[in-house]
């Protein structure tokens, strides 16, 4: 008897736990093969080195030629980093959200994804996965040549690394399920939802006290940037790297370290949960509109 | 010399085909089309038969000026392909099977009105011709629908409405039926007869009044590719059957059939072949070619033989290897049996064979 | 008086003649059975510039949410830049500089996204072989599609002017506006005849046509001072960057529009204003020679017609 014949083989029932890590694996897997940059040096040197080098070049001109080349004044590192660290914010939003759009419209493969025993949350969380490691590796380059030209006071020695890491790995979670809002929002848009992402990523950028501080806003526009999980994960960033180069600006500088941690934290959760509960409601109305298999077809 | 409306001598073209990025040093060449010589009479209807790979789309694409040939000439209406293009093109227009080509986001009327635009069309014209054309393929209702909404039946709808429009001397369809339902496709074959049995253009008859219906100069002609038997049989006045970049043979679907007249051709429903092979059959005396090709629980054998009597063979060696008869018919020469005749093999033999080549 | 009768006259003679020509051959299978009249030469080429163009025109009208993401997305750009600045504590003037530097990238965008990319989607969508074979001038199709995609940035470059000014009371002082109309047209002539040209560049290169874009969009953005004077660029920097029309008509229009204009300028306005007329040259001729060269190499190739996935 040939043994492995596969019609013959039962298949392992699987439990929820491993479907979510099976459709997690699978997305990253898939993920990675589409965002794989770094194979190709032109692409690399384009999205990982030219993009955030250019964009970073703005805003130091534009500091620079007010400044007058004078880069001690914290506000700098402050807009240094905040838009360094701010790829992430676009990387992984996009990155998730995308994942929707380049399934339905480009791939063609949403549906077959929906029909497969994965679950369609965790799989665009996956997704997201590549474009953090890219994005990683613009914020490190950026990060980099700031230090090596630009005399960023990051000082490896004194830097508060735990701090840090769990800031990030907070930030990215928190990031990601942002992503998942957009893209549970984006299954049911049609036209042009690609520009969602970006949208969203450039709004928060304005609003998250990234390149300034909250203060710059108008009174009645802070709020927004209050009860956004990125303004607090950013200071964390911030304050982690160079210290109290950071706390030079009142905007947080009441809050101490774990007030603003638990702040993030709270606030990722809560985004969390709204996200879930979007994605339920959107996946319902997609499947009640018949949007899943859909292509805008331009 | 000047009446023919395409006219080819020795053409033929080369890929070359670019490894990819693991096997860059490796460069292939293949060759599409050798040495192909026809000769189109204004106000023909002239089919390219053959199946998927065999050539026919790069040969259109040579005369409508898409691709340059490797080797030899082509003239159409009277023009070079690679020196005329800008003579060619004024007189000719093209329809792919298939393709989704268009803006999404413009209605059909407007597709239409802009390409109708590129050729010289007035507004007017075009409109009135829009409205026409559409309705004759039976999609005017549809007329203010974007196109991106249209089904992929109704876009190839749009595209040969498209090709028809701007009223070229010499029109190339290459499989204008691909995709599309049998009433459609019916529609679309009746649509091609009806506009191909129009008088010649204004100061291009020939010396002789033209009769309705009759070829002659400064009459439409019509290049057709397709894969479908019935379709070439059924529309062309000649065809030319091509495998692997040659062609084979050219001419009238009755004067190629008639080739195969003095044979005696059947097909035989039957239960599993058991291993059987068309080799087998072929060796026995007086088969000339067969064919077979397997399904769910059985099979198809179409024979050509010299005599009716060699059937006893056939049917002896099929008992042997415990093959039940199911059905037989003999049946009358078709051009797939043309195809089979000069290649050896059927048109979906060749297709699979060129499939597991790539 | 007489005349326009005369005209009046022929013209109703040749209507009558060509539809009872009609009439008399066909029946009612009219469409298929007459041969329509076809123009060719010059009036060719503008009916096929109008052509491509109203896709564009009509597009804008059709997706309001490009208009959306087209205003939005540039005004947001507009706003961070500005708080930047307002952070750090510029003048008061830098915050023309953006939003005027906002507005032209809108049609930066534009010459990107839907000129220089443009004969690559074509071809991925099956249309560029049928323009190459239809008998019209492919320079006309291009002139159509740039002149479409400008008139439709036109407005939202419009719009994030007059939304920008609003929202930070920009003051401008315009010193002359024969010169700023001068520049603008000159600036958009060179700009869409650069993509014109980069068009059949794109198509050449191979290269997927969305990363090529994605690539000239930042670093553009930095070397051509969007927003900031390209003075503050080094010298030979600034000069590179003038290749793009982009760098020389934004520091003429700095100049010409605001108070403080001359102090920042680049070079001259006259000197500016002759570069890009040179530019205009250049790229329209580059333009039509690539185009040649795309059209000979495809065909010899074959490269025209298949779509890659």
């Amino acid at each position: 008897m040939a043994e492995s014949s596969f019609a013959t083989r039962n298949l392992q029932p699987t439990t929820r736990n491993s479907e979510s890590w099976r459709s997690f694996r699978i997305a990253t897997w898939l993920g990675w093969q589409i965002e794989s940059n770094w194979a190709d040096p032109f692409l690399f040197a384009v999205y990982s080195i030219i993009k955030p080098l250019s964009g970073a070049a703005i805003l130091v001109v534009m500091y620079g030629i007010i400044a007058q080349g004078n880069f001690s004044n914290p506000l700098f590192p402050y807009i240094y980093l905040g838009n360094a660290f701010y790829i992430y914010a676009g990387a992984m939003m996009t990155g998730v959200s995308w994942a929707v759009i380049d399934d339905r419209e480009h791939y063609k493969t949403l549906k077959y994804m929906y029909i497969a025993p994965i679950r369609i949350p965790v799989y665009l969380l996956g997704r997201g996965v590549a474009r953090f490691i890219t994005g990683s590796f613009s914020v490190i380059i950026t990060v980099l040549a700031g230090v090596l030209f630009l005399h960023l006071p990051l000082d490896v020695m004194t830097a508060n690394w735990p701090l840090f890491f769990l800031a990030l790995f907070i930030g990215v979670v928190m990031l990601a399920m942002m992503g998942l809002l957009i893209g549970s929002i984006s299954l049911l848009l049609v036209h042009h939802v690609g520009f969602l992402g970006d949208a969203v990523a450039s709004a928060l950028y304005i609003f998250s006290g990234a390149i300034f501080p909250l203060d710059v806003l108008p009174a009645w526009l802070r709020p927004i940037g209050f009860i956004m999980p990125i303004t607090y994960w950013l200071e964390l960033v911030r304050r982690s790297l160079i210290g109290n180069v950071a706390q030079a600006f009142p905007t947080l500088a009441g809050f101490s370290n774990m007030e603003l941690l638990g702040i993030l934290l709270g606030l990722s959760l809560l985004f969390g949960v709204i996200s879930i509960l979007t994605f339920r409601f959107c996946d319902r109305r997609a499947r009640e509109k018949g949007l899943i298999d859909r292509t805008t077809n331009y | 010399m000047a009446s023919l409306a395409i006219e080819t001598e020795n053409l033929g073209r080369i890929y070359k085909i670019r490894g990819n990025k693991k096997e860059k040093q490796i460069r292939k060449e293949l060759v599409a089309l050798q040495e192909v010589n026809l000769q189109i009479e204004q106000g023909e209807l002239f089919g390219l038969l053959g199946p998927n790979g065999a050539g026919k789309t790069t040969l259109i694409k040579i005369l409508v000026t898409l691709l340059a040939p490797t080797t030899g000439q082509a003239r159409v209406a009277g023009f070079d392909v690679v020196d005329q293009p800008q003579l060619v093109r004024p007189r000719i227009n093209m329809v792919s099977g298939g393709e989704s080509s268009g803006y999404g986001l413009l209605t059909v009327r407007e597709n239409l009105w802009m390409f109708a635009q590129f050729y010289g069309l007035s507004s007017k014209e075009a409109n009135r011709r829009i409205e026409e054309l559409l309705t004759m393929v039976g999609i005017a209702d549809r007329m203010h629908t974007k196109s991106s909404d249209l089904s992929t039946g109704l876009r190839q709808k749009m595209n040969i409405v498209r090709g028809f429009l701007t009223d070229p001397e010499v029109l190339f369809l290459d499989e204008p039926t691909l995709g599309l339902d049998v009433g459609a496709s019916r529609d679309v074959r009746r649509f091609i007869l009806e506009w191909l049995d129009v008088p010649p253009l204004p100061g291009r008859e020939g010396r002789e009044p033209a009769l309705s219906g009759a070829k002659g100069e400064g009459r439409r002609t019509l290049l057709l590719t397709t894969h479908y038997m019935v379709e070439a049989d059924e529309l062309c006045d000649r065809v030319a059957i091509i495998n692997e970049g040659r062609v084979l043979a050219c001419d009238t679907p009755s004067a190629l059939k008639q080739r195969l007249q003095r044979d005696a051709l059947f097909e035989i429903e039957t239960s599993p072949l058991n291993g059987l092979s068309a080799e087998a059959l072929v060796s026995l005396p007086e088969v000339r070619k067969a064919t077979l090709s397997e399904r769910d629980g059985g099979a198809t054998l179409n024979l050509v033989l010299v005599e009716e009597a060699a059937l006893a063979g056939v049917i002896n060696v099929l008992s042997q290897k415990n093959v039940r008869i199911l059905k037989l018919s003999k049946r009358e020469p078709t051009l797939e049996d043309v195809f089979v005749d000069l290649v050896g093999r059927s048109m979906e033999e060749m297709e699979k064979v060129g499939a597991s080549e790539q | 008086m007489l005349t326009w009768l005369g005209a009046a006259w022929k013209r109703w003679k040749r209507w009558v003649q060509v539809s009872s020509d009609q009439l008399s051959v066909i029946g009612d299978r009219s469409a298929v059975s007459t041969h329509p009249q076809k123009v060719t030469g010059w009036r060719l080429f503008l009916k096929t510039v109008f052509a491509r163009a109203y896709p564009r025109v009509i597009g804008q009208q059709r997706e309001k949410s490009w208009m959306f993401f087209d205003i939005i997305l540039p005004l947001g750009g507009v706003i961070a830049y500005v708080l930047v600045y307002k952070a750090i504590g510029a003048p008061a003037e830098y915050v023309g500089f953006v939003v005027m530097g906002g507005a032209m990238t809108a049609f930066w965008m534009n010459v990107l996204w839907s000129m220089s990319s443009q004969l690559y989607w074509e071809k991925e969508q099956g249309n560029l072989a049928l323009y190459i074979m239809s008998p019209n001038s492919m320079m006309a199709v291009l002139l159509g599609m740039a002149l479409g995609g400008m008139l439709a940035t036109l407005l939202r470059a419009v719009a994030i002017v007059l939304l920008g000014s609003l929202m930070f009371q920009v003051q401008y002082a315009v010193t002359s506006f024969f010169q700023l109309l001068a520049v603008f047209v000159l600036a958009m002539a060179a700009l869409y005849g650069m993509g014109m040209m980069t068009a059949s560049l794109f198509l050449l290169l191979g290269r997927e046509a969305w990363h090529l874009s994605n690539l000239a969009q930042e670093p553009i953005y930095l070397a051509t001072g969007f927003y900031f004077p390209i003075k503050s660029l080094p010298f030979w920097v600034a000069l590179g960057a003038s290749i793009i029309p982009l760098t020389l008509g934004m520091d003429a229009m700095r100049q010409l529009v605001f108070p403080s204009g001359a102090k920042i300028g680049f070079l001259s306005v006259g000197v500016e204003i002759g570069v890009l007329m040179a530019l205009c040259v250049v790229f329209l001729v580059g333009a039509k020679l690539l185009l040649a060269h795309m059209e000979k190499l495809a065909i010899r190739e074959g490269r025209l017609t298949e779509a890659r996935r």
